[in-house]
């Protein structure tokens, strides 16, 4: 269990946030600590949607139960949070 | 006694250059200092000013602008314009003279490093009068403020701001510093004459000239009209020193100087001089758009003088010619959703006139900023405060050291640009910053920025108040809506009407 420190690029808002998360955290937990700062603020909360997390410029989320410190990413790294419609 | 006209002796008067016999030319002029470019001090003879003026000219002159500047300023100081002006217009002064004011003392300092190291006696001679120039900035841009020191005490940060780790002030403090507290006297000439100076500073002293003059405030507009007169002299300090390099194969570095100094100052201006013209101005009194100000002022004289030059347009052009339209609206939102780390109060500029007005300016602003935006406005309407307050801190570039962000909405595009250096992650706000900081990496390495400095312990406690306390940003200091949120009282209205219907 770590202190970790990630760059937050929330689809549909305009700026980086810094968000302290810890190694220990999923994906998902991920998710929730950089909705905090977005959703409900500057974003709008989109029902029925999830969030997933993706390294910056990457197609390919990271899975959603994956602990952060298995990520393999670097301290203050970008990671995007992206809204993912459920899939029927 | 008959006297000479000027331009029969003033080349003559100024050929101040000799051989040295005891010392060797480098330690005359130490290359540190002087920016010999490895050219010989005849070379820099050549260098010739396009605006000549002599050292008794110089004073009656400015004698002129003072005394016109300063009993503008006693015949109004009764006249309440500061009580009765609009809080935004409160917040455009407070803004330019903490952002401006000691940066002219400190840039007196870069014109007294042309004056003493330049190898061109012509630049010597600009540059002692230019040195006054700003010492006279220095002085009048706090005198000015300093009566209304005891009606609110934002207006001591004109004085104060310089000092703090206030996270603008970081930001300015690092861009002046760049260019032209630690270069040497060539590089000054192009980085703070040329590319700042006669690319920017129009903009804000132009722009806000005419901007206080609507907003009735004489005082300031004769103030600023007053700096404005001394800017376009010394600005063309650098042009001469431009064509020397030029004419002796130095194209490349003093094209690079330019561009990195140009990307810097509309790094600047787009946090500084955006919001104040498209947010903060009374929309009564706007008479263009930021950017269309920016494309008649900036651009299009800027490529001018660069193309008459013989310089190239900086490789940038194209993005910096998309970003004008785009990067100022998101600095806006971030030093109002940030508000109470500013020292003026930020006024939101978004009631539904204030909306349609950006939204003919700049085509999809509703759909892009407008949309955060919304959730704000609610927030404040439904008086959920909490929510329109930040409880983290926006990422900040490495290299301009403001926020890194994009246009959000439907058309979000907002991304980092990051860059590994020395097991040291650096991020960046865009393409242009990162090459910057590439071209000299030690040059920048080792500075911290606000968020650097805040993982690395140096803010505690590691929360709002202890990012204040870092930030020398004390109660009744920090920023808040200009307005005190009247104008949510329009969209409660707006609330109320279609409920009733």
């Amino acid at each position: 269990m770590a202190l970790f420190p990630i760059t937050s690029n929330f689809e549909g808002d305009f700026v980086l946030q810094l968000v302290a998360v810890d190694t220990e955290n999923t994906m998902d937990e991920v998710a929730a600590a950089a909705a905090h700062h977005s959703v409900g603020r500057r974003v709008r909360a989109r029902p029925g949607q999830i969030l997933r997390v993706r390294r910056q410029g990457s197609e390919e989320c990271f899975p959603r139960s994956m602990k952060l410190g298995e990520a393999g990413l670097k301290p203050t790294e970008t990671v995007e949070i992206i809204w993912e419609a459920p899939k029927h | 006694m008959a006297v000479l006209n000027r331009m029969d002796w003033y080349d003559l008067a100024r050929t101040t250059n000799w051989t040295p016999t005891y010392v060797t030319e480098d330690e005359l002029f130490p290359p540190l200092m002087s920016g010999n470019f490895g050219l010989p001090q005849n070379a820099w003879e050549k260098y010739d000013e396009p605006y000549k003026q002599t050292y008794p000219e110089y004073v009656k002159v400015q004698r002129d602008k003072d005394a016109g500047a300063y009993s503008v300023k006693a015949a109004l100081e009764r006249s309440r314009i500061f009580e009765n002006a609009d809080p935004g217009w409160k917040s455009v002064m407070k803004a330019h003279y903490g952002a401006i004011a000691r940066g002219e003392y400190a840039a007196a300092s870069a014109e007294a490093r042309m004056m003493r190291f330049s190898k061109a006696p012509g630049m010597r001679n600009m540059s002692t009068l230019g040195c006054l120039d700003e010492v006279r900035h220095g002085q009048m841009q706090l005198y000015f403020p300093h009566e209304h020191v005891s009606k609110d005490r934002q207006m001591d940060w004109a004085f104060k701001a310089y000092d703090t780790n206030e996270w603008g002030m970081i930001a300015a403090r690092h861009f002046f510093d760049d260019i032209m507290m630690t270069r040497d006297a060539i590089s000054v000439s192009i980085m703070l004459t040329f590319s700042f100076e006669t690319g920017f500073t129009n903009m804000q002293f132009l722009g806000l000239a005419a901007d206080a003059a609507e907003a009735g405030d004489h005082t300031f507009a004769n103030l600023i009209s007053s700096i404005q007169t001394d800017e376009s002299r010394h600005a063309q300090i650098g042009g001469p020193a431009l064509k020397v390099l030029i004419e002796n194969g130095q194209k490349a570095e003093a094209q690079k100087r330019v561009d990195i100094a140009v990307w810097g100052a509309w790094k600047l201006f787009s946090v500084l001089t955006g919001p104040i013209m498209d947010y903060y101005t009374p929309l009564e009194h706007r008479k263009q758009s930021f950017k269309e100000f920016m494309e008649e002022w900036i651009v299009a004289q800027f490529e001018r003088a660069l193309t008459d030059m013989g310089l190239d347009l900086p490789w940038y052009w194209d993005i910096f010619l998309k970003d004008i339209a785009e990067t100022h609206h998101g600095m806006h939102m971030g030093s109002y959703f940030w508000r109470p780390t500013v020292w003026w109060n930020p006024a939101a500029g978004v009631t539904p006139d204030e909306r349609a007005w950006l939204e003919e300016k700049y085509p999809g602003w509703n759909d892009t900023w407008g949309q955060c935006w919304d959730v704000i406005i609610d927030n404040v309407v439904d008086g959920n405060m909490a929510m329109a307050y930040p409880e983290t801190l926006p990422y900040v570039c490495n290299m301009c050291q403001l926020p890194i962000l994009g246009t959000p909405g439907k058309k979000w595009n907002v991304k980092d640009y990051p860059l590994e250096y020395n097991g040291r992650l650096y991020h960046f706000g865009s393409e242009v910053d990162r090459w910057c900081f590439e071209q000299e990496p030690e040059r920048y390495a080792g500075h911290l920025s606000i968020v650097d400095r805040f993982l690395a312990g140096m803010i505690q406690p590691m929360d709002l108040g202890g990012a204040l306390a870092y930030m020398n940003l004390a109660p009744g200091e920090c920023g808040d809506d200009a307005h005190n949120y009247a104008w949510a009282e329009v969209y409660r209205a707006l609330r109320a009407t279609k409920k009733a219907s």
